[in-house]
């Protein structure tokens, strides 16, 4: 009997024990060959670019902002505990490759860049053009915004990104020449097959295709000193519509939830903006003031952050009037036989415009220009009324080389250009040596 | 492949079911009794006596009486007396009737030799047999310890191991590390195993669990904290592969195995332990007592918090100082009653316990509570047959605040703020008030009004079968079930004062007088259910290869399954009033769903060879396979082999027996795995799935997998002797070691233009070297005194080999560089230092303010300083390692001094050669609350604006955290048997933690915001210090 009962029970044990599987798939994430293998898939990884280029502290917006606007005396810093912020405001070789926000602006725009291009080459194998189209736009506006940033900053840009791919580095005015071939890709596109209302209703409300790619096509044109297709691309662009970048209270505005409810990362510098005396807006006038800052009369700092950064959902603009105006005003000052009276004129649209008649509520409502009618003399005043329009945009690095300001450190500049991240030089052995300054 | 394991496992469960059918022989019964004694003369109760080469025993009854019957033919046999603590001893008798009479009086065994220690097998092997060094520490050691956590109870009792209490929360966390980090990418903590069942030590949060809460650290509590440390018999602690191999693929960290309490035949005995203990602040850093501040306002919304750091500000307004940490600390008081009852007849053996600990942290409003109940059942169904169970339910609740990684957090919410506020000021409305301009939190908000509870409710329970299908041939089985399920809500009111929406306040900084109704107060529910079961199933055959020669073989076959479901519900936006619910909330964060399915299974063949009961060879092999890896990298084997050698044993050693008892050699070589080293699904590439703007948003994560990733290695030789002298009165180990893990999983860092920035592969080795000394002695011994000393010391180098590039760095909430570089310790701390001289005093500006070093760095640790004109450093900022969280050397010193009735025991731990990150010291000086510093600064005793020049040197950080410990200090009485209703009764006073020798700057060197993080030790950020506690026990048996 006992030999019975002990079978039995061992039997019984052996049921008990489970089986041996050993295959469990991912209930948390979607595989990536899964993800881009439907158009639904796709679109949701195009919306994941607009969400890693202008959402939380490592975004492309918060750090270009961060980066640019201490380079250029636009930001004062609030706490030295903020070693990155605190070494950009320092300065010159406080600034090295260790920098966690230029490597975050660095990875992002390279992450973008890698999955854009992931997107567009899936979405042109689909048999549905109109949305096709429009997936490509849309994903191009933020691949391009992200080639756009990386030459902004740096000497010399990544050809692409990805994979198992030997990188090479070409110079940022290539860049810039690589953002512009995409765009035009992508106007070729809807231009061809106009996208459908599925495809932009699947997408986040906000964003103007054409407009948006006619902006981008007209900045990255000018920073790259092709001044016909730039004043060309800004003539095509509608200067009454918004293009903007949309947050939620899951999403908030980066400037808003890292600094500007803190008071505790970076404010505003003051009402001069940072600019020198005889640049600085008119303190009494100057209608931008307001706009990009507040008073606080109480605690000091007594500036503090607005415009764009004002208030948790404040929506980030792709590119704003004035912007599209101040280009078409340098390309007419600065073309082979300059239009000074041109410049002269679309310069005037930017002082005397009123809040009321901006999309934005940009208004500088001053008088029109009545300095020299030369083109240096125009051009200087190009350049301070973009560091007013464009204030806290991120682009004041790139005008300050493109006019020419002083090179000497800690006059207007921490920075002339960044140096490459530790993490792509030690892992890359493409990468140029860095800048002095 | 897959297809073809499986068939093993059958194979292999279908041996043993073969193996059971063989027939087993039947004799006449005879009745063996007698009693049992010690050198004394006083009954030994709980010892066993066998029948040498027969399964046929008993365990000796209260009154050391024993009786059995044993199917024996008439003739010579051995009876062997073994017990806990005693020597064992073997006696000749003859069978000739139906019954044998024979005592035995057995001697104490001071080395522990025939302690039974369960290395992963079934049966067990006595101490003297092992080829690898495996330390046990009796339960009650663990109960005098004055502590109620179970980890906290073993610091300084095992070699090999650091045990650190990451923060002073009556709840908190421990860490443990044995023979150092043994892995980069995973937890590093040990595998745990209680009465066979594998149980979770998981720290997963179900509070503070807010986003971006944790970095690469987290000081969550760990979930040993669920063990009541009464019920504990003895504790087995594994440090490496050479003892673990036999555990395979989950033993890179080692092993803890934690054994219960179980039932003992005899009247049932009742025992009552009841304590009372005092919790106390050990030494407060204090506060800055300067008569004035820099700038303007003194207090209220608009007053500068951080006056130090603009030195632009030099105008000095008069200021009345506080001191926040008074409001914060208290002296908590706790209560830890146990009763249990163990007892047993005839065939059935039972212990039964229920327990309720109780303790206040030293923070105000935070306690810990735990209710314990237990049930372990032996029952013999038949000669050959036999099972257990052990149930186990546990419910633990805390009141908690937030911890460390956080600024609204009790420590960091004071570390953080100038202390010239009154905080405890009331508004016209008697709200409280704002603390500054900066939107921090006023710590009487954190104290009073945050409420963060979390709940554990856990089952752990098993189940065994012991089954003896013929002579010399043990089959044995064992289902583990751990189930926990864990509830935790946060809330944080909404205030109404300013505070930065990063504290989740609503605070408008541009209006202190309005705020967010939408951000301000946060709430969140969160839930973790985590499910484990285990089933090992092991078959022993014993064989006598003629005389001298014994064999032993073992075979086992195990299956793991481990099930998490967490899910987490956060809102922003909370109504006034005291509404606490997330369905109130305003703003509803992003919720979390997450969870993970793992499975392992694993057999292995042991073979092990004693020959003459001196010389012993071990050997085996296991093969393991995980589903976390893929399909063609998830199957392990593992080797092991060991031996040892009593060369005291040896007729040539008599000589020498006078004065030298036992002269042991042993060596071990074993290989384990890590085959939890990734989550479940780590080496899918994936995209995350967020919400964003109504739609759904792909993000793919900053890491890309190695599809094809595999489990780390790891490889340990140990080689170690036990000797003992003079009568065991002075014995005496050592271990050497040396281990290394290799195909380390490390997420590597890559160029970001290939699209990720890091990549999870097999890419490096770390490695562990070191040795272990025990020396224990009894100093005096007399009928009424005795003094024994033990010591143990440790030394761990620990090594980074490679790691596939120079450098890597972590960025820590705290603040801490941590990196990573070969031929360091893993988590050194890399960043930037003072300018130095020749004689390595500062070099100052003219301001007498100390420079930060520059120059030319030429690799990672390499560089070339430079000095301009006035001799000041220029260049570009330099970095090197500038801190080792890894001690030295630890240590501990343990004095035993009993007299008649009266006992001392204390307990000196040293911890040597250690630095600590102290993120909080330097915070303290930069907000002007410190007494370093900052009240130099503020009395002009120190340049204006030292701190500021200093404030990124991070070598400033570094503090020495080396520390030596009166860990332990127990007084206790025994009245013995005292009148006719206690069998016992004992009182004793103790004390923990009473006294630290160090040179810290801040409150406790142990210290560890990082947690049970792998690469995050030694930062001090926001941690609660660990009290010094007093207990009064009374313990009674009836």
């Amino acid at each position: 009997m006992k030999q019975y009962k002990i079978a039995i029970l061992a039997a019984g044990v052996i049921s008990m024990m489970a089986s041996c599987k050993k295959d469990f798939s991912n209930p948390n994430r979607v595989v990536v060959d899964a993800a881009l293998s439907t158009p639904a898939g796709m679109t949701n990884v195009a919306i994941g670019l607009q969400r890693s280029y202008s959402t939380t502290r490592v975004g492309t917006i918060y750090n270009a902002v961060c980066a640019n606007g201490f380079s250029t005396y636009e930001l004062s810093n609030r706490n030295t505990g903020n070693v990155d912020e605190t070494n950009l405001a320092i300065g010159g070789s406080a600034v090295d490759g260790s920098n966690n926000i230029l490597g975050n602006l660095w990875a992002t725009n390279l992450k973008v860049i890698f999955d854009a291009t992931r997107v567009i080459s899936a979405a042109e194998g689909l048999g549905d053009k109109n949305f096709a189209s429009g997936l490509i736009a849309y994903t191009t506006i933020f691949k391009a915004m992200a080639q756009g940033s990386l030459a902004e900053f740096w000497e010399k840009v990544p050809d692409t990104a990805g994979v198992g791919l030997t990188i090479n580095f070409v110079d940022r005015m290539q860049g810039y020449k690589n953002a512009i071939g995409n765009i035009d890709k992508a106007l070729g596109l809807i231009s061809a097959n106009a996208p459908s209302t599925f495809i932009v209703n699947s997408l986040p409300a906000g964003i103007n295709f054409t407009n948006s790619l006619q902006a981008l096509k007209a900045r990255y044109a000018l920073f790259s000193g092709n001044y016909s297709v730039a004043l060309a691309a800004a003539n095509a662009v509608d200067l009454t519509s918004r293009s903007e970048m949309r947050f939620d209270a899951q999403n908030p505005n980066p400037i808003f939830s890292v600094s500007t409810s803190t008071n505790n990362v970076f404010q505003v510098l003051d009402s001069t903006f940072g600019l020198p005396i005889d640049l600085r807006p008119d303190f009494a006038t100057d209608r931008r003031i307001g706009f990009y800052m507040i008073i606080n009369t109480g605690a000091a700092p007594r500036w503090r952050i607005s415009g764009f950064g004002a208030a948790l959902t404040t929506p980030w603009p792709v590119y704003v009037p004035g912007e599209v105006t101040l280009t078409k005003a340098e390309c007419l000052a600065r073309a082979a036989t300059p239009d000074l009276a041109g410049a002269t004129a679309e310069l005037n649209k930017v002082l005397i415009k009123t809040a009321a008649s901006d999309p934005f509520g940009i208004g500088a409502g001053q008088t029109a220009y009545a300095g020299a009618n030369t083109a240096a003399a125009i051009l200087t005043e190009i350049y301070r009324q973009r560091c007013i329009e464009l204030y806290m945009h991120g682009f004041k690095m790139e005008d300050q080389r493109r006019f020419g300001r002083s090179n000497a450190p800690n006059v207007e500049k921490k920075r002339n250009l960044f140096p490459y991240p530790f993490r792509e030089r030690d892992n890359n052995v493409n990468t140029p040596a860095d800048p002095t300054f | 492949m897959y297809k073809n394991f499986t068939k093993t496992c059958k194979n292999a469960a279908g041996l043993l079911l073969v193996m059971v059918f063989l027939s087993a022989y039947t004799f006449a019964q005879v009745n063996f009794r007698g009693k049992v004694t010690d050198s004394k003369g006083m009954a030994v109760s709980g010892a066993s006596v066998t029948l040498k080469n027969n399964s046929v025993g008993a365990a000796t009854e209260n009154d050391g009486s024993y009786s059995f019957l044993a199917p024996v033919k008439p003739g010579e046999y051995t009876l062997v007396f073994s017990g806990v603590g005693l020597k064992t001893f073997e006696k000749k008798v003859t069978v000739s009737g139906s019954s044998v009479q024979m005592d035995a009086s057995l001697d104490e065994d001071v080395l522990g030799l025939t302690d039974v220690v369960v290395t992963g097998t079934s049966a067990g092997t006595t101490k003297k047999q092992l080829g690898s060094y495996v330390a046990s520490v009796k339960g009650d050691v663990l109960s005098k310890a004055g502590t109620g956590n179970v980890l906290a109870a073993l610091q300084g009792k095992t070699p090999g191991a650091q045990i650190i209490q990451n923060s002073g929360d009556p709840g908190g966390g421990m860490s443990v590390r044995l023979r150092g980090i043994s892995t980069i990418n995973s937890s590093s903590e040990p595998l745990y195993i209680i009465d066979g069942v594998i149980v979770s030590n998981s720290s997963r949060r179900v509070t503070n669990a807010m986003g971006n809460y944790d970095g690469i650290e987290s000081v969550a509590p760990n979930r040993l904290v669920d063990i009541n440390p009464a019920d504990i018999e003895r504790v087995e602690v594994l440090n490496g592969a050479a003892a673990a191999a036999i555990y395979g693929s989950r033993a890179n960290a080692g092993v803890v195995q934690i054994f219960t309490k179980r039932g003992s035949s005899g009247k049932p005995v009742v025992s009552f332990t009841t304590s009372v203990n005092l919790n106390q602040l050990r030494k407060s850093v204090g506060q800055s007592s300067a008569a004035t501040k820099f700038g303007g306002p003194t207090d209220g919304p608009t007053a500068q918090t951080q006056d130090i750091l603009s030195p632009a500000l030099t105008n000095t307004t008069g200021v009345t100082r506080y001191n926040y940490w008074n409001y914060i600390f208290r002296d908590g008081i706790g209560t830890d009653n146990n009763v249990s009852v163990r007892g047993g007849k005839d065939k059935t053996k039972y212990f039964a316990s229920a327990s309720y600990l109780f303790n206040q942290g030293i923070i105000k409003n935070t306690d810990f509570g735990r209710y314990s109940l237990r049930l372990n059942v032996d029952q013999e169904l038949a000669k050959w047959a036999s099972f257990n169970v052990g149930l186990n339910y546990i419910r633990s609740k805390a009141n908690e605040k937030p911890d460390g990684n956080s600024f609204f957090s009790p420590m960091n919410s004071v570390t953080i703020l100038g202390n010239f506020h009154n905080i405890w000021e009331r508004d016209a409305n008697g709200n409280i008030k704002a603390v500054g301009e900066r939107g921090r939190v006023n710590p009487v908000s954190v104290i009073e009004d945050t409420k963060q509870t979390s709940e554990t409710n856990r089952t752990i329970s098993s189940f065994g079968l012991k089954l003896k299908p013929f002579k010399d041939f043990t089959i044995d089985y064992t289902m583990g079930i751990d189930a926990i399920s864990q509830l935790g809500n946060t809330y944080i009111p909404p205030a109404a004062y300013n505070v930065s929406a990063g504290f989740f306040g609503g605070g408008n900084p541009n209006d202190p007088a309005t705020y967010n109704a939408a951000l301000n107060g946060y709430s969140s529910v969160g839930n973790n259910k985590q499910f484990l079961i285990n089933h090992e199933i092991n078959g022993t055959l014993n064989k006598n290869i003629g005389r001298n020669l014994v064999s032993t073989t073992q075979i086992g076959y195990s299956v793991q399954y481990e099930r998490s479901d967490y899910s987490l519900l956060q809102g922003q936006g909370m109504p006034f009033g005291g509404v606490k619910v997330v369905s109130a909330a305003a703003t509803q964060l992003a919720p979390i769903d997450d969870r993970s399915e793992i499975s392992i299974s694993g057999g292995y063949l042991q073979q092990n060879f004693k020959f003459k009961n001196r010389l012993f060879l071990t050997v085996a092999g296991r093969l393991d396979e995980s589903s976390v890896f893929g399909v063609n990298d998830r199957r392990q084997f593992y080797t092991k082999a060991s031996g040892a050698y009593v060369i005291s044993d040896e007729d040539f050693w008599k000589p020498l027996s006078g004065w030298w008892d036992y002269f042991k050699i042993r060596a071990a070589y074993g290989e384990s795995g890590n085959l939890t080293g990734i989550g479940a699904y780590d080496r899918f590439n994936t995209y995350n799935i967020n919400s964003f703007l109504g739609r759904l948003a792909y993000n793919s994560p900053g890491q890309l997998a190695n599809e094809n990733v595999k489990p780390e290695k790891q490889k340990e030789l140990e080689i170690g002797t036990d000797m003992a002298f003079f009568n065991g009165r002075l014995n005496l180990t050592v271990n050497w070691y040396d281990k290394k893990v290799e195909d380390l999983l490390i997420s590597r860092f890559t160029a970001p233009s290939q699209g990720y920035s890091s990549l999870l592969d097999n890419v490096g080795t770390v490695s562990n070297k070191g040795f272990e000394i025990m020396l224990g002695g009894q100093v005096i011994k007399s009928k009424d005194f005795t003094w024994n000393v033990d010591v143990i010391f440790n030394k761990n180098k620990n090594r980074v080999e490679n790691i596939g590039q120079s450098l890597i760095r972590y960025n820590t909430i705290g603040g801490a560089p941590v990196a990573l570089l070969p031929g360091y310790s893993v988590g050194v701390f890399y960043g930037f230092f003072f300018a130095r001289d020749a004689a390595g005093n500062y070099i100052n500006n003219t301001a007498g303010i100390p420079q930060q070093e520059k120059g030319i760095q030429t690799s990672a640790n390499s560089y070339t300083i430079q000095r301009d004109a006035n001799g000041l450093p220029t260049g570009a900022n330099l970095r090197k390692v500038i801190g080792d969280p890894n001690p030295d050397w630890t240590g501990t010193l343990v004095n035993t001094l009993s007299y008649k009735k009266l006992g001392l025991r204390f307990q000196l731990d040293a911890v040597q050669g250690v630095d600590v990150f102290n993120a909080d010291f330097r915070t303290r000086q930069g907000v002007g609350n410190g007494t370093e510093f900052a009240q130099r600064e503020h009395n002009g005793q120190l340049p204006r604006g030292y701190i500021q020049g200093i404030y990124g040197i991070e070598e400033w950080r570094i503090d020495d955290g080396s520390f030596v410990k009166l860990r332990e200090i127990a007084l206790n009485y025994s009245f013995g048997k005292l009148g006719k209703s206690f069998s016992d009764l004992s009182l004793s006073l103790s004390g923990r933690n009473l006294i630290s020798w160090d040179n810290y700057k801040g409150f406790d060197p142990e210290t560890n915001a990082g947690g049970g993080s792998t690469l995050a030790r030694g930062i001090d950020f926001g941690n609660v210090p660990i009290p010094r506690t007093f207990t009064f026990t009374i313990n009674a048996k009836f």
